[in-house]
């Protein structure tokens, strides 16, 4: 699964930035083509969502779907067979 | 399934100012329908005037916009007439707790089985600004320029007192505790009334020294304290902090219900 912000939805409140315990959303630097500075991902592949939704069959955190209030957070399907980063920490 | 499915995807993004907690409060009560595995034929979103008001228009099922204030009286029409129905409330501040005082306090006095979400801004947010009568004393806005200077509503000990069969107060930075809280209000036969605190950057947060949408989310996660906790203060003799913002599920119970098919 990967972490993808809906630019069209946005509204660039930074909300986001505030719940997320991995601290992958960033506060954005420049304004899109709407005129908002939508948040930056940073590592997103640090999710935990993103790497055991599909082995738990739920949903595990979501803490940033939930309180956006734009709904403009979701996870979407990976394509098979594309290339995809994996982050460790120790 | 998830809340997604319940969303008018053509009418997003919504009208709400940035940072608004009305779409967080909107995520939670979908996702706690969402897991009621109700079906959208069924379920009937009902609401009054004001920003919180426009939520329905933005959900996949039958809803009703009303008059101001009257929403308690008209989702009461609905029960009564098909009883089959699950009837949700939305509704704000000013709709429920000043115009619709009235169809609030007798709606949980009859218990009629609704659930009521309450997006609680302080404020008359869409006119402008103006107090409302939740507006925290000292706050300032529109109407009172030198700080409100009268004591604010506390919609929860309302509600429980005229008779609600569930009362539950949180914010929208508590977005998982929220869900479950209207999770178990929808569940409960009788009159569930959730208050759901949320910000309001445009026209509270401005005034009130919360320049940043975070600011106030932060204000909520610093000063909320949980009921358990405020009943322990309280018998260990320990003063609760006057600004708190009392937390959880404040009154279950089991007064008979109206509306319910036996």
């Amino acid at each position: 699964m990967r972490l993808v912000i809906d630019e069209r939805r946005c509204k660039g409140c930074n909300l986001c930035t505030m719940v997320c315990p991995y601290r992958i959303f960033r506060p954005g630097t420049k304004p899109n083509a709407r005129g908002i500075v939508v948040p930056e991902l940073d590592r997103p592949e640090r999710c935990a969502n993103c790497r055991l939704q599909a082995l738990y069959g739920r949903t595990l955190c979501g803490m940033c779907q939930m309180i956006c209030p734009d709904q403009a957070i979701s996870w979407v399907e990976e394509k098979p067979g594309e290339a995809r980063k994996v982050a460790i920490e120790f | 399934m998830t809340y997604s499915d319940w969303l008018r995807a053509d009418r997003l993004p919504h009208i709400y100012c940035a940072g608004c907690g009305n779409g967080t409060v909107i995520n939670c009560t979908l996702s706690a329908v969402d897991r009621m595995g109700w079906k959208k034929e069924e379920t009937v979103f009902v609401s009054g005037i004001g920003c919180s008001s426009r939520a329905p228009g933005y959900i996949m099922t039958d809803s009703l916009h009303t008059t101001h204030g009257r929403a308690l009286a008209f989702a009461t029409g609905i029960k009564m007439a098909n009883p089959d129905l699950h009837v949700i409330v939305f509704t704000g501040d000013g709709d429920l707790a000043a115009i619709g005082g009235n169809h609030f306090i007798h709606a949980c006095r009859r218990n009629i089985d609704l659930t009521v979400v309450c997006m609680n801004n302080q404020i008359y947010g869409m006119t402008g600004g103006q107090g409302s009568p939740t507006t925290p004393y000292g706050a300032l806005s529109t109407t009172t320029p030198y700080g409100s200077q009268e004591p604010a509503f506390d919609l929860c000990e309302l509600a429980s007192a005229a008779g609600a069969n569930f009362v539950s107060r949180w914010t929208s930075f508590h977005v998982k505790e929220l869900t479950r809280s209207i999770h178990e209000g929808l569940k409960i036969p009788g009159f569930s009334f959730i208050e759901a605190l949320v910000q309001c950057p445009t026209n509270y947060g401005r005034r009130n020294r919360f320049r940043q949408v975070m600011d106030q989310v932060e204000y909520f996660k610093t000063h909320g304290i949980l009921v358990q906790k405020a009943h322990r203060l309280r018998d260990e003799g320990l003063p609760i902090p006057a600004d708190a913002i009392l937390l959880g599920d404040l009154i279950r119970r089991d007064r008979p219900a109206m509306g319910v098919r036996r």
